[in-house]
């Protein structure tokens, strides 16, 4: 029987909104696919472009970053300057040779939890519909 | 009458020996000449000045894992690297292969260096002598010619419309093809730009306080290129890397020049000024190298020379030694 | 040109309004230049300018900062003084700039001598430097209207796995020499991301997978800061085209922050700010 692919996705959360929401998803027994791979920071400004790239390295087929809502940031500013570096990042990774979908950036706030389920199960559809990297690939 | 080989024939015997070992030459890669195992003897390059980089990367490889450990049942158990590959390095010029008789120096002195004792071991050199000399060549000056044929184990020199071919030792027996005859004499080797590298050591043991050094290295960059195209140069940094499950201690090339190169445990650097940093590599090629081991550290390849940013150009800096060594 | 260099430097050194000048004077092969560090008046003879004098000599500014250095600039170098001012790295009271309008650097290579403009210079609208004390030649009426990055474009016009192939083709050339890193004057920091043990973002192996890393995300972190003067892409040793990593972001700052590195030194770089209400494309 050939094993269908399941993605190996990586998801930094920050901790005040987006982990929140995962948690209340959870609590509420909404389910969502079992690819991610959560990460809590503290903030989605702390996520360095770094920590995107060696995901990849190490393996990962898709990586999601996801924080809180431009305005609503716990630290008040954090979710700022991640949208610049991130807005900055993402054509680059898609120049570097990995595919669009593979990397997203998401805004969900703590009470969100139906809108976290929905915003994983659509990544992680896309990442299965690209398939895996190759592995050959550098990252 | 030599031993003789034509370019066609050359290229076949290279073709049958990429089929029993890793065969590796110079190779044209965009606007490079490198050394590279080689897929198709027809990307040999035949007609090259000499390559970007040494071919010490194959006794000496950029990264190379020095062994492994692995936990089985409870136990730690220790994988040592080894060397199983066969191989024939084409097209090495008598400058580099007077550079990795240098580099057998320190690596093979007691206790020596198992894996490179491996590497010199599985490869067989062949030479290629130079018929044209680089104006930034200088072997001549460091022990070494454009025809030294002393460290390969055959030598061919182009004559015609082939090669002459010295088959020089029991190595280069086991691999050396059929050969004709031929009534054929080697062109007279070309006329290299001479150095004073003439007692450089007792100039450079003179000149070590000079405030030479600190000014020379307002301009150096402290990049490393000159050590990692060196084929003399040898320093390396070890770290352990764990890759699912096994410990892997890997060495990779590392340069005296690199600015953290001297950084100790409680943050002190003895090399933090870049004057004594720079002086430290010319004291290593000119001095403190030959003192313990009985030779140049510097074989006259030029390569630091055409490689360096801003021009750090050892030829001048001997002259300037010697000037200022004589002064004192 | 050069007879005003070397008369403005030698009065510099003379009033004892600078200790050091730094320039360029001819290299060992006859052809090309080379960085020169003049400490008295009679060196300034030895002072040149020509189309080979392509180092970017700010780079060693950040090393004197206590003392007061002369500096010859071309256009694109000037703009790395105002990235070190506005980075806090340099006091502008401790240059004087001998600000030279570029007539654009010629390929450089040892021995090589060449007509043919460098590929970055082809495309250069900053000709006259942005910043000096002293300005020699003539800027031009104009600057050039010119196609601005027809080299990210053809890069970009390719499928994601052929830019994979041509990547991973070119990390594996790379022998982590950090020439790149240590001739610009953007990248300074005391302990380089790849230093790093803990977290080991990169670690000392020689091998493709770290060696993109490498030179993917040194051009990352010189995003908005890179002023393109190309010096990173001519030192490599094995030719790799360095300048369509740092340039393809230069294009997407200039597209999404209308923003250039170093024009002057009080702007913020586009990632040490931010506008709360902004649409860049991406979380929407």
């Amino acid at each position: 029987m050939a094993v269908e692919f399941e993605p190996r996705i990586v998801g930094f959360l920050c901790n005040w909104c987006s982990y929140a929401g995962a948690d209340m998803a959870g609590t509420s027994r909404i389910t969502y696919p079992p690819n991610i791979r959560i990460i809590r920071v503290p903030c989605s400004g702390r996520v360095d472009p770094l920590l995107i790239v060696k995901s990849f390295q190490m393996g990962a087929d898709g990586v999601l970053v996801a924080g809180c809502h431009p305005g609503d940031c716990h630290y008040s500013e954090g979710n700022y300057y991640a949208r610049r570096r991130f807005a900055m990042l993402w054509p680059y990774l898609e120049y570097l040779g990995i595919e669009k979908n593979r990397f997203g950036v998401e805004w969900v706030s703590a009470s969100e939890g139906k809108r976290f389920s929905q915003v994983v199960t659509s990544f992680t559809n896309e990442v299965k519909a690209l398939g895996p990297r190759k592995a050959e690939a550098l990252a | 009458m030599s031993q003789y080989i034509s370019k066609q024939d050359l290229l076949s015997w290279l073709g049958k020996l990429r089929e029993s070992h890793r065969l590796a030459a110079p190779v044209r890669v965009d606007d490079l000449v490198l050394f590279k195992k080689v897929e198709r003897v027809e990307d040999i390059a035949l007609d090259f000045d000499n390559t970007t980089l040494s071919p010490k990367e194959f006794f000496f490889p950029p990264t190379e894992t020095l062994f492994y450990a692995d936990r089985k049942d409870g136990q730690v158990e220790l994988v040592p690297a080894e060397v199983t590959e066969e191989t024939v390095i084409f097209g090495i010029r008598p400058c580099d292969a007077k550079g990795i008789a240098t580099l057998d120096l320190p690596y093979m002195e007691e206790p020596g260096d198992a894996l490179y004792q491996q590497h010199r071991d599985r490869t067989t050199l062949i030479g290629l002598s130079c018929i044209k000399a680089c104006p930034e060549c200088f072997c001549t000056s460091m022990g070494s010619g454009p025809d030294d044929a002393s460290n390969v184990d055959i030598m061919l020199t182009e004559a015609g419309e082939g090669y002459i071919v010295q088959v020089l030792t029991d190595k280069g027996k086991a691999i050396a093809p059929q050969l004709a005859e031929k009534d054929v004499q080697a062109p007279p080797a070309p006329a290299v730009t001479p150095v004073p590298s003439e007692g450089i050591s007792e100039k450079m043991r003179e000149a070590f306080d000079d405030p030479y050094w600190g000014r020379l290295a307002d301009r150096c960059l402290h990049c490393s290129m000159c050590s990692y195209v060196c084929p003399t140069c040898y320093c390396f940094d070890i770290r352990d890397y764990n890759e699912n499950g096994r410990a892997n201690r890997v060495r990779s090339w590392e340069s005296c020049q690199s600015p953290g190169f001297t950084k100790i445990a409680g943050g002190h650097d003895p090399r933090a000024d870049k004057g004594i940093r720079l002086r430290q590599r010319f004291g290593h090629k000119l001095l403190y190298f030959p003192e313990h081991f009985g030779t140049m550290h510097c074989i006259g390849c030029g390569r630091c020379v055409r490689s360096c940013p801003v021009n750090i150009d050892i030829r001048e800096i001997i002259q300037d030694v010697q000037k200022l060594g004589a002064q004192k | 040109m050069i007879e005003e260099i070397r008369t403005k430097a030698r009065e510099l050194l003379e009033s004892g309004t600078v200790d050091c000048v730094i320039g360029y004077e001819r290299a060992t092969d006859g052809i090309n230049a080379r960085p020169l560090f003049v400490y008295d008046a009679a060196g300034a003879d030895r002072l040149i300018f020509d189309q080979t004098c392509t180092h970017n000599l700010v780079k060693y500014l950040r090393n004197r900062k206590d003392k007061v250095t002369g500096i010859v600039v071309k256009g694109c170098d000037s703009r790395a003084v105002n990235l070190l001012i506005s980075e806090h790295q340099i006091e502008r009271e401790k240059a004087y700039i001998i600000g030279v309008v570029c007539p654009g650097i010629v390929e450089t290579g040892w021995n090589k001598k060449s007509d043919k403009l460098r590929d970055i210079c082809q495309v250069c609208r900053q000709h006259t430097p942005v910043v000096y004390d002293f300005l020699v030649g003539e800027p031009p009426a104009s600057e050039p209207e010119v196609e601005p990055y027809p080299d990210v474009a053809a890069m970009e016009a390719k499928t994601p796995a052929e830019r994979e192939d041509f990547w991973r083709e070119q990390s594996s050339r790379c022998i982590r020499c950090y020439a790149c890193r240590q001739v610009c004057p953007g990248c300074y920091c005391s302990e380089c991301f790849v230093e790093r043990l803990d977290p080991l973002w990169v670690g000392i192996r020689i091998a493709p997978k770290e060696n993109e890393m490498w030179n993917s995300m040194r051009a990352f972190h010189l995003t908005g800061r890179c002023i393109g003067c190309n010096q990173c892409e001519r030192v490599c040793p094995m030719n790799i085209p360095l300048s369509l990593l740092n340039r393809k972001l230069e294009k997407e700052v200039a597209e999404t922050f209308h923003f250039q590195a170093g024009m002057d030194a009080e702007t913020p770089a586009p990632f040490a700010t931010f506008e709360k209400d902004e649409k860049i494309g991406i979380g929407e």
